[in-house]
C-alpha cells in the first residue's frame, strides 16, 4: 500500500479543461516531484465539480479545502504553503462578493452549502475512468440487490413509491413507465437512455455522463431487470465527445467485471448495452423521434398511442429514461423509497439538478431538494446578480419553458408550481437574466431555435413558429403593429393545441410567458419604438445625462463610430447622426450616465425619463 | 511527370525496399530506397520524385512525420503508405493528411503494381483536394469508405453511424459519398439524402481546416455571444455555415455546447474556449492563423479594451 497523505481532486470536466486543467496538472506534478512530495500527495482527475465558472477548481482531501482559478503560475506557492508549511493558500480560496474573508472549507462555501447531492453523489470524488472507484463508493450494490434479492415487481414498487419523476422534462412517474412496459409480454424489449441533451442552457446530463458514467449504467441495469429487457442503448449527442469516451470505457469495464453482458452477477439475467451517437436534432429528445433515429431514419415523432411501452424501438416495448433519472435509481434501490421521499414535496419528491447560468455570480451545476424557493437558488447558491445590475427574470425549461419575473421568486421549485407560472422545470436549465436583457429579444431567440428545429411534420409547428418568429423580428426592428400582441397570443394557442409532439406543444411558451409578465416591453417596442434594455438597435436613442457624466473619456474611446464628442472635464455628448446604436458606450460607462430613450427621440429627456421611470407602471 | 515515374520507397526493412524494387523496376518505374524518414527527407532535398511509398512505423522519424514534411515542403509528391493492417486512427490521420492509397503488408507483386499504376494516374491528374473530393476520392479514401460501409451492411439501423464514419473519413458528405453509401447499404439514395439533410451534424459542404463552432445556447446568448459572432463573421468575411475562400476557416452555429458555466463559449476544432469577448475570439483565431485586422492594430485594441474594461 502506498501511503498517501492528501488527495488533490482536480476537476477535469469540460468547463475546467477549457480553463486549463491539463496545464495545472503538469505544473502540480512537477512541483510535487521537485519538493519530494510526489509519493504522499496524489493527484486525481475527477469529473465535473459543478462550479464551472471559477475553474480550474480543485479540492484537497481529507481537509476538504477548496481552491478555485488555479493557474500553473500559482502552483509553486500553493504547494509550498499548503503542503510544506501546512497552511492553506488563501489567495486561491473562494471569497463572497464584496466581502474580504477567504472561505477555505468546501462545506462552508454558499454555493455548496445549500446543495444535497444524490445524483451528483460522486462528483469531484472519483476518477470517472476507473470502475473500482465507483464500486468503492457503493457502486453496483443496488444492481446486485435488485438482481439477486428483488423481484421485478418489487423494484417497480420501490421506484413508484419513491415518487421519482422523469427528469428530462415531462415529469412522468418513472415507476409507472416501467410498470407499463413490464406488463407487455414480449421476448424482446429495450431499455434506453436519453443522453441527447438538447435544451440550450442545460448541461447536467453531460456532466453526469462525464463524471459518473457508471451511475447511469447501473440505473439502466436495474431498469432493464424491472421491465425484462436484455438490450439497451444510450443515445448521446455526438457533440459530447468526452461523455462518449467515458461511457464507452465504463461499458467495457462493467462488461469485464461481469456487471453487463451474460448472467450478470450470477443472477441469470442478461443485459447488453450499446452507445448510439445522435446527429444533432433537438426533436430527437422526444421519445418516439429518438427511437426513429436509432432505427437510422429521420427523427420525426409519431402519434401516441401506441406508447413506446407497448410499441417502441423496432416496434418492441421500450422504456426511455433521461440520464439524471437513471442516476437517481441506484440510491433509491439501496436506501428505499421512504428515504427518497424524505426530501422534496409530496408530488415532487427528491432532488433535482439545475444548471444555473447567466447573470449570477456563481455559475454552475447545483443539486437541491425540490420545493425550495427559486430565490434560494439564485441568491444564496448563485450569490445573486452580478454587480451593478438588477434581476429581471429567470428562464426555466429552455425553448419549452418560460421566463419567471421577480415577484414570483418565492414560489417553491416543484413541477406543479413552476407550470403554474407558465414555465416548466424541464431538464433544469436555469438562465438568470438581468436588466440588460430584452424580453422580446429573448422570446425571439427561443423562436429562432424552435423554428429551426421543428421537424416539419405538423404544419402548425413548422409554419406557425416561423410566423411567430417573423412577427417578433418585426417588433424588435421597429416594424411592430398594433394587432401583433393579440395575433401572437392567438397563434401561440393554435400551435399548442394542434401539434403532435412536445416540441410544437411547448414552442410558443417563451412567447406566452414573456407576454404574460413583460407585456409592457412588447408595448413599448410597438408603440413607443423603445427597447428599454437597449438591445434592439432600431429602437434606441443613446443619451448622456450631463449631470452624471464624469467626462472620463471611456465611452468616447470605446465608441466604434466616433459618435461621442467631448474632452476632459467637459461632459460628453453623442452625435445621434453618427451613432450606430451598438450599446458599447452604455456598457462601458461606470457611472450609469448613459440613458436609453426611444428611437428618434426628440424632446426633453429628463422629463420623459421621470414620467416613464421603472416602477411607475409595473405589471400587477 | 517524367516518362519513367520516379518512386522513393521508405521502410526500415531493407527486404521491403528490395522486393518493391524487383517488382516495379521491370515495369518501367525508377526506384530508390531510404531506410527511414530521415534518409528519405535528405534524399528528397537532393532530388525530385513523383511518388513516395512509406511505411508508418519506423524508428526516429516515423511515417506520419514524414508525410507531414512532404505535404509542407514537397506538396507535389504523391504519397502511398505501406503498412500492416492499419488502425482506424492512423488511417484517419493519414487520410486527413492527404495520402493517395495504401498497400497492405505483406503484398503480392500484382497488388503492388495495381496500386502503383493507380497512384501514378491519380498523381498525374492532380487537382485541388476539395474539387477532387467532390467528384471522386483518392483510392485510399474509397477503400476505407467501402470497408466502413461493409461493416454496417447487414446491421439494422446503421445508416446514421455509417454516415458519421463517412463524414469523419471524407470530411463532408457530398452527393457522390451519399450515392456510394446508398449503394453499399442497399437503400434508395433519397432515403440517405433525407437523413443527411435532417440532422445538423451532417454537412454537404466542405469545412475549413479549422472549424469554429459558436455556441448559440441561452446562457451564451444572455452573456453576449452575438457580439463575438459578429466580430468573427466580420473578420473572416463569411456567415454561419460558410467557409473562407482560402479554406482555412469555417463557422458553424451550434445549439448548446453544454459548457454554459463558461458562457459565452466557442470551440475551434476540438478545443473549447470559454468567457469569450470579441477581442479574445480574434486573438484565439490569430493563434490558428486567422487573418489580421483591416483597422490599425493599436486603434482596435484600444477600442476593445475599453469595451471590456
Amino acid at each position: 500500500m502506498e501511503k498517501v497523505r492528501s488527495h488533490l481532486m482536480l476537476c477535469a470536466g469540460t468547463g475546467c479543461v477549457a480553463s486549463g486543467t491539463a496545464k495545472v496538472k503538469t505544473a502540480l506534478e512537477q512541483e510535487l516531484a521537485k519538493k519530494g512530495l510526489a509519493e504522499e500527495i496524489k493527484i486525481v482527475l475527477t469529473g465535473c465539480n459543478g462550479y464551472c465558472a471559477e475553474g480550474p477548481v480543485m479540492a484537497v482531501y481529507p481537509e476538504e479545502i477548496f481552491y478555485q482559478k488555479v493557474t500553473p503560475e500559482e502552483v509553486p506557492m500553493l504547494v509550498e504553503e499548503h503542503f510544506l508549511k501546512g497552511r492553506p493558500y488563501q489567495k486561491l480560496m473562494f471569497r463572497e462578493p464584496e466581502k474580504k474573508a477567504a472561505i477555505p472549507g468546501m462545506k462552508d462555501i454558499p454555493f455548496f452549502k445549500h446543495q444535497v447531492l444524490r445524483v451528483l453523489r460522486n462528483k469531484g470524488l472519483i476518477d470517472p475512468e476507473k470502475i473500482e472507484e465507483y464500486i468503492a463508493r457503493d457502486g453496483y450494490q443496488a444492481a446486485a440487490k435488485a438482481l439477486t434479492e428483488m423481484t421485478p415487481e418489487e423494484i417497480i414498487k420501490t421506484v413508484k413509491d419513491s415518487g421519482l419523476r422523469g427528469r428530462g422534462g415531462a415529469g412522468f412517474s418513472t415507476g409507472l413507465k416501467w410498470e407499463f412496459a413490464s406488463k407487455v409480454p414480449s421476448e424482446i424489449k429495450f431499455m434506453l437512455c436519453n443522453g441527447d441533451e438538447g435544451d440550450p442552457g442545460a448541461f447536467m446530463d453531460r456532466s453526469v455522463m462525464e463524471a459518473d458514467p457508471h451511475s447511469v449504467i447501473e440505473g439502466m441495469v436495474i431498469g432493464a431487470r424491472a421491465i425484462g429487457a436484455h438490450h439497451g442503448y444510450i443515445y448521446v449527442r455526438a457533440e459530447y465527445p468526452l461523455a462518449v469516451k467515458r461511457l464507452r470505457m465504463a461499458i467495457d469495464q462493467a462488461t469485464e467485471a461481469g456487471l453487463l453482458g451474460k448472467n450478470i452477477l450470477g443472477s441469470g439475467f442478461d443485459f447488453e448495452l450499446d452507445i448510439y451517437l445522435g446527429a444533432g436534432a433537438f426533436v430527437c429528445g422526444e421519445e418516439t423521434a429518438l427511437m426513429r433515429s436509432i432505427e437510422g431514419k429521420r427523427g420525426m415523432p409519431r402519434p401516441r398511442p401506441p406508447f413506446p411501452a407497448v410499441k417502441g424501438l423496432w416496434d418492441k416495448p421500450s422504456v426511455l429514461n433521461n440520464v439524471e433519472t437513471l442516476a437517481q435509481i441506484a440510491p433509491i434501490i439501496l436506501n428505499g423509497s421512504a428515504w427518497y421521499r424524505s426530501l422534496g414535496t409530496e408530488k415532487s419528491a427528491g432532488t433535482k439538478v439545475f444548471a444555473l447560468t447567466g447573470a449570477v455570480n456563481n455559475v454552475g451545476l447545483v443539486e437541491v431538494p425540490m420545493g425550495i424557493p427559486l430565490r434560494t437558488i439564485i441568491y444564496d447558491i448563485g450569490g445573486g446578480i452580478k454587480k451593478g445590475k438588477k434581476f429581471k427574470s429567470v428562464q426555466l425549461g429552455g425553448p419549452s419553458g418560460g421566463c419567471i419575473p421577480e415577484h414570483l421568486l418565492d414560489i417553491p421549485v416543484t413541477y406543479e408550481d413552476i407550470v403554474a407560472t407558465g414555465a416548466i422545470v424541464g431538464s433544469g436549465g436555469m438562465v438568470v437574466m438581468d436588466d440588460g436583457t430584452c424580453m422580446v429579444g429573448t422570446a425571439k431567440f427561443f423562436l429562432e431555435f424552435t423554428a429551426d428545429e421543428s421537424c416539419g411534420k405538423c404544419t402548425p409547428c413548422r409554419v406557425g413558429t416561423k410566423i411567430l418568429l417573423d412577427m417578433l423580428t418585426d417588433i424588435t426592428e421597429g416594424k411592430g403593429k398594433e394587432s401583433d400582441i393579440a395575433t401572437l397570443e392567438d397563434l401561440s394557442r393554435d400551435i399548442i393545441t394542434t401539434s403532435l409532439c412536445g416540441l410544437g406543444q411547448t414552442a410558443p411558451n417563451p412567447v406566452l410567458s414573456t407576454l404574460r409578465y413583460f407585456k409592457h416591453e412588447y408595448e413599448s417596442h410597438i408603440h413607443q419604438k423603445w427597447c428599454r434594455a437597449g438591445v434592439c438597435r432600431n429602437l434606441t436613442t443613446f443619451w448622456i445625462d450631463e449631470k452624471l457624466c464624469k467626462a472620463c473619456g471611456a465611452c468616447l474611446r470605446a465608441c466604434p463610430s466616433k459618435a461621442v464628442v467631448g474632452e476632459k472635464k467637459v461632459p460628453h455628448k453623442i452625435i445621434q447622426e453618427l451613432c450606430v446604436h451598438c450599446r458599447t458606450c452604455f456598457d462601458t460607462c461606470k457611472f450609469n450616465s448613459i440613458r436609453i430613450l426611444p428611437a428618434g427621440f426628440d424632446g426633453d429627456p429628463n422629463e420623459f425619463l421621470a414620467k416613464t421611470a421603472v416602477g411607475a407602471k409595473e405589471e400587477k | 511527370m517524367s516518362a519513367e515515374p520516379k518512386i522513393l520507397v521508405v521502410d526500415d526493412e531493407l527486404v521491403v525496399i528490395r522486393s518493391a524494387e524487383r517488382v516495379l523496376k521491370s515495369e518501367g518505374y525508377q526506384i530508390e530506397g531510404a531506410l527511414g524518414g530521415r534518409e528519405a527527407i535528405l534524399k528528397m532535398e537532393q532530388g525530385a520524385y513523383d511518388l513516395v511509398f512509406t511505411d508508418l512505423k519506423m524508428p526516429e522519424v516515423d511515417g506520419i512525420t514524414l508525410i507531414r514534411w512532404i505535404k509542407k515542403s514537397r506538396p507535389n509528391i504523391g504519397i502511398v503508405i505501406i503498412t500492416g493492417y492499419p488502425s482506424q486512427d492512423t488511417m484517419k490521420e493519414a487520410l486527413e493528411l492527404g495520402i493517395i492509397d495504401y498497400v497492405p503488408k505483406p503484398f503480392t507483386p500484382s497488388v503492388l503494381l495495381d496500386v502503383t499504376k493507380r497512384a501514378v494516374e491519380w498523381a498525374e491528374g492532380r487537382k485541388p483536394a476539395e474539387e477532387k473530393a467532390a467528384e471522386e476520392f483518392p483510392p485510399a479514401m474509397a477503400k476505407e469508405l467501402d470497408r466502413v460501409i461493409g461493416e454496417y451492411r447487414h446491421r439494422p439501423g446503421s445508416l446514421i453511424p455509417a454516415l458519421q464514419r463517412a463524414q469523419e473519413i471524407v470530411g463532408f458528405l457530398p452527393p457522390v459519398v451519399q450515392k456510394r453509401i446508398a449503394k453499399g447499404l442497399n437503400m434508395p439514395e433519397a432515403e440517405v439524402h433525407s437523413v443527411v439533410s435532417f440532422y445538423s451534424f451532417f454537412t454537404m459542404k466542405p469545412r475549413g481546416d479549422h472549424n469554429i463552432r459558436v455556441c448559440l445556447g441561452t446562457a451564451c446568448y444572455v452573456k453576449g455571444i452575438e457580439g463575438v459572432l459578429e466580430k468573427i463573421k466580420e473578420r473572416l468575411k463569411i456567415d454561419i455555415g460558410e467557409t473562407t475562400e482560402d479554406k482555412k476557416f469555417s463557422i458553424e452555429g451550434v445549439r448548446c455546447l453544454g459548457a454554459c458555466g463558461l458562457a459565452p463559449v466557442m470551440m475551434i476544432d476540438q478545443e473549447t474556449y470559454g468567457a469569450m469577448t470579441p477581442s479574445k475570439a480574434l486573438k484565439i483565431m490569430g493563434e490558428y492563423g486567422g487573418p489580421a485586422s483591416d483597422q490599425a492594430p493599436d486603434e482596435e485594441t484600444a477600442a476593445v479594451a475599453e469595451q471590456e474594461g
